[in-house]
């Protein structure tokens, strides 16, 4: 209750930093499976003495410096700007352990950056040797990030005993390393390995497809040499996935399972819906991978590589937005819940309240206060999860019901493995019950009447 | 000229072949099929609708035998749609499928049937094409009709209850809509029973042998060059084997159309509403499905213009207009002629296309 | 009409044994395809056989002394896979519910103070007694189990 609330109508501020995480991730795994791509690429032709194939990646290295070093960068400094403002309590605790390893990232980074824009400049410049050397630097550093970014991400979703039992002492940063190399630091880097390798084909295909139709013997070439890269993928992918799944908590794998027999609203349903467009969108992109890149090398068309890169972004967006989701109520394992209450504080804060030492405390309604605080976090009013849609007609008795099952958290409450506890005392509930009865009940929205689709 | 290259001999795969081979003369369709070429040109993408529409409509047969094995038509149609939606392992994914692949479907038939029209690909010899794609286009709706009902939630209850009153108007027929179509003064369980038998016998029965006289008419002529094309010399029309290379490129196609329907599905399912009852008010804005919007609209603002009786009838000839003069194309225009009568199909089927978006768009912004 | 060569397979870098190997990878392909389509299917499908043989599995469950709930309170236990309610009411008799909503299948709760089982999900409320609907949208009653006090220990049958 600290910092002001970021209300962001019909989309939430989740989708805000959903939209850029996504797009930002297709960019920067690229940006890093892409340069081991061009290192490799770049032997392979010296190696042959195809200058063919170095024209070609030339051209590639062009679009991968403007995609990775335009739309990568800023989207990155996007996502910053966006959790800062969605989920400044998470972020900060994110820093507070981990600024060193941020340090380090941005040495990578920098490192990358500027390597990028030297290997594409000094094409013909320098002599074939060191033009290789400075591709492996930009590899290697490009990868660097993605290590150090991995272990922060894996940690949100596995601090790791050892950190968590120094959670809320003031030493947590002591235990950097432990918290960095957490459970699931492996499982996901190899993850993310195997999707660098795969959208570093994904996006080559799209350069390799726009070679003219005179040059169908080298676009052949390319074009299949493209799709190997898809290949580790298909082999591993399932074992890392198991691998993966064996160290995530047993709520979390609680959840996948959840949406298999029902769609019900308020039930959580998504992750496996996510988990299921992640599989079927991976299985066409190798079949359109094998059926027209490798086996019609030649009919195969710009538009037949956008549509893959299109299938590759809503198999990651849809794999990111699964591992978010599998990480609920929790932003930070066991440690901060999504509205940003520290699990160890909500017993002190049902005793002496969740709104008194804010700092809008005078100037908002209590129901307010709470509203901003614990619901705006993953609700909308009317949109994204929207508290309207999900109170579902429920009178101001039923919402103070609701209400106590949140705070109380008995066994038989279907939200507790997805929803945080409502903290506050019995007057401040009393003041959200009313508020969110005034939302749903006396400022009645315009009811939809179509049967269509539901909110995802 | 280059074909295909064949698997190596004497794999297992091949073997197998090889005694299919020689029994069904397997050889001959390959024979056939690498013979068969496609047409290459600016406007080649429109091919592939027609082909996009049956795989939707291969995916509405299968995910309709499913949702075939838990629905049961009559007093309990609510209940068992409520069972497959929420309480049936992946129920609700099928439901979804069936009901987003219906809409995928009507509306790539639509661009199938406009970008037929505007390629001139019904002129001789393929008269016979248009008016069983025509037909088919019918069908389809009479299938989104009938299946609307099945549900028995709300809206499926209110929609069905307008959409008849709509025929039920005409003088001498509204006894006969009671009759045979309804099943009583209002909508109900018995009307749910037949609507079910039309959905999955009746009107399967009538599309799937239209289905295969379509097919091989498109079998027999191949694909219409459209006109420009066909004007240029031969030495600049380009044409690519019908197997691999547009099987393949029609394969990627349905991959995509797929792909779209799960994506769709999954993200944003159906739900159902309440359970239909006759006696609560009608849900505000009802509406019917966007495919019979035009119609609806049209209905409603020639029945402001000619107000009472002399409305329903003004508006349902000038719908009926509208779907003669398009049955008539052919006749209008039966050869390759550019004169008068090309121009008269092309704008009349430019005018009914604008006529029907932006009946459609005024609808949806009238609710 | 001229004949363009548009077809581009004549491509030379399949070796008979690479070739082999394709194929291989194309019927991985093509099976890892049928498995994304056909697992939910086959679900579906089997989704009756599989309750019945979960719920065939249990036909009663005995509950110990020690977690027995005392006079007008309930204590939740699992009945096979699914969640279940054994009620003692404050007039000593015993009854024991299915504890899955029935309408879209969210655990249910005992509130003794409102004298009803209620769902918090979509507000459904049920008899505490004999599980009938008493509000909210449910559509079915809530399934009974028998139950039998012997001493010290409690059995949930079906009924």
């Amino acid at each position: 209750m600290n910092y002001p609330t970021w209300d962001v109508p019909l989309i939430g501020s989740v989708w805000v930093v959903g939209a850029i995480a996504i797009f930002h991730v297709m960019i920067s795994h690229f940006a890093v499976g892409g340069g081991l791509y061009l290192a490799l690429a770049e032997r392979k032709a010296v190696r042959e003495q195809r200058t063919d194939w170095l024209e070609v990646i030339r051209k590639h290295s062009k679009f991968f410096l403007i995609l990775t070093g335009v739309f990568g960068a800023v989207s990155g400094v996007g996502i910053w700007f966006s959790i800062g403002l969605a989920s400044p309590e998470s972020t900060s605790a994110l820093i507070h352990n981990f600024v060193f390893g941020w340090a380090m990232e941005w040495c990578f980074f920098l490192v990358e950056i500027a390597t990028a824009g030297v290997y594409y400049y000094t094409w013909h410049r320098v002599d074939a040797r060191t033009h290789q050397r400075l591709g492996w630097i930009y590899a290697i550093s490009s990868y660097g990030t993605l290590v150090l970014i991995n272990g922060i991400l894996s940690f949100m979703l596995t601090p790791g005993d050892r950190w968590l039992a120094a959670a809320g002492t003031g030493t947590e940063p002591a235990y950097f390393w432990s918290a960095f190399f957490n459970p699931t630091f492996w499982p996901s880097l190899a993850l993310r390995t195997l999707v660098c390798c795969s959208l570093a084909g994904v996006w080559a295909l799209v350069t390799a497809s726009r070679l003219e139709e005179h040059l169908g013997e080298l676009k052949a070439e390319v074009i299949r040499w493209s799709v190997r890269w898809l290949i580790p993928s298909f082999f591993l992918m399932p074992l890392a996935v198991l691998w993966y799944w064996s160290e995530v908590p047993e709520n979390s794998r609680h959840l996948i399972q959840a949406g298999v027999s029902t769609i019900g609203s308020g039930l959580f349903t998504q992750v496996t819906r996510a988990t299921l467009v992640t599989a079927m969108t991976s299985a066409t992109i190798l079949a359109i991978a094998y059926f027209l890149a490798w086996r019609n090398p030649r009919d195969f068309h710009l538009g037949h590589a956008v549509a893959v890169v299109f299938l590759a972004l809503a198999a990651t967006g849809s794999t990111e937005h699964a591992r978010e989701m599998i990480r609920k109520p929790f932003t930070i394992g066991q440690y901060m819940y999504s509205d940003g209450v520290r699990r160890l504080q909500v017993a002190e804060l049902n005793r002496v309240g969740y709104t008194t030492a804010s700092p809008w405390n005078h100037s908002l309604d209590v129901g307010q206060l709470m509203f901003r605080g614990q619901c705006l976090n993953c609700h909308t009013l009317d949109g994204y999860r929207s508290i309207r849609r999900l109170l579902n007609g429920r009178d101001r008795k039923g919402i103070a019901n609701m209400l106590a099952i949140l705070h109380d958290q008995p066994k038989t409450s279907p939200y507790k493995n997805f929803m945080p506890p409502l903290a506050g005392t019995p007057a401040e509930m009393d003041a959200l019950a009313n508020y969110l009865n005034h939302l749903a009940n006396e400022q009645q929205a315009v009811a939809g009447v179509s049967r269509g689709a539901t909110h995802p | 000229m280059a074909t295909s290259s064949y698997p190596a001999p004497e794999s297992p795969l091949r073997s197998v072949y090889r005694w299919a081979d020689e029994r069904l003369g397997l050889a001959d369709l390959a024979a056939f099929a690498a013979h068969k070429r496609v047409p290459q040109h600016a406007h080649s993408f429109w091919y592939y609708w027609g082909g996009i529409s049956l795989l939707f409509f291969v995916v509405q047969l299968l995910t309709g035998i499913l949702l075939l094995v838990y629905y049961r038509p009559g007093k309990e149609a609510f209940e068992s749609v409520r069972q497959i939606t929420y309480d049936n392992d992946f129920g609700w994914l099928i439901r979804s499928a069936h009901s987003w692949s219906a809409n995928l479907m009507v509306f790539a038939l639509f661009v199938h049937l406009f970008s037929v029209l505007f390629m001139k690909a019904y002129r001789k010899p393929r008269e016979f094409g248009w008016w069983s794609g025509l037909g088919l286009l019918s069908l389809v709706m009479l299938f989104g009709f009938s299946g609307y009902l099945l549900p028995m939630d709300q809206l499926a209850y209110f929609a069905t209850k307008v959409g008849l009153q709509i025929p039920g108007m005409i003088p001498g027929i509204s006894g006969m809509v009671e009759d045979l179509v309804r099943g009583g003064p209002q909508v109900g369980e018995a009307t749910v029973q037949r609507f079910f038998a039309l959905h999955v016998v009746i009107l399967p029965l009538v599309f799937l042998p239209l289905l295969g006289f379509h097919l091989y008419l498109v079998q027999k002529h191949g694909n219409a060059v459209p006109p420009g094309e066909a004007r240029k010399p031969a030495a600049e029309r380009r044409t690519i084997p019908f197997f691999p290379n547009f099987l393949a490129q029609d394969l990627a196609m349905w991959l995509i159309a797929l792909n779209v329907v799960t994506i769709l599905a999954t993200l944003f399912p159906w739900d159902l509403g309440k359970m239909a009852d006759p006696l609560a008010p009608a849900p505000l804005g009802i509406h019917p499905e966007w495919y019979f919007m035009s119609q609806f609209q049209l209905l409603k603002v020639v029945g402001v213009i000619v107000p009472g009786f002399g409305g329903e009838i003004a508006g349902m000839g000038l719908f009926g207009a509208a779907t003669l003069f398009l049955a008539a194309i052919p006749l209008i225009d039966p050869d390759s002629r550019f004169g008068r009568r090309a121009k008269i199909a092309a704008w009349g089927g430019a005018l009914v296309m604008i006529g029907m978006i932006v009946l459609t768009v005024w609808g949806y912004a009238a609710l | 009409m001229s004949e363009a060569s548009t077809s581009g397979n004549a491509v030379p870098l399949e070796t008979p044994r690479r070739r082999d190997l394709l194929q291989a990878g194309m019927g991985a392909v093509a099976l890892a395809y049928l498995g994304a389509l056909g697992y939910p299917v086959y679900r579906y499908l089997a989704t009756p056989a599989v309750r019945s043989r979960l719920e065939g599995q249990i036909t009663s469950v005995a509950i110990a002394e020690k977690s027995l709930p005392a006079a007008g309170a309930a204590t939740m236990f699992l009945f096979g896979t699914r969640p279940a309610m054994l009620i003692h009411h404050a007039d000593g008799s015993w009854v024991a519910f299915d504890a899955v909503c029935t309408h879209l299948g969210c655990t249910v709760g005992f509130e003794p103070q409102n004298k009803r089982i209620f769902c918090p999900c979509h507000g459904g409320a049920y008899d505490m007694k004999t599980g009938d609907i008493l509000g909210g949208p449910p559509p079915r009653a809530l399934k009974a189990f028998k139950v039998e006090v012997s001493d010290g220990h409690v059995i949930v049958s079906r009924a």
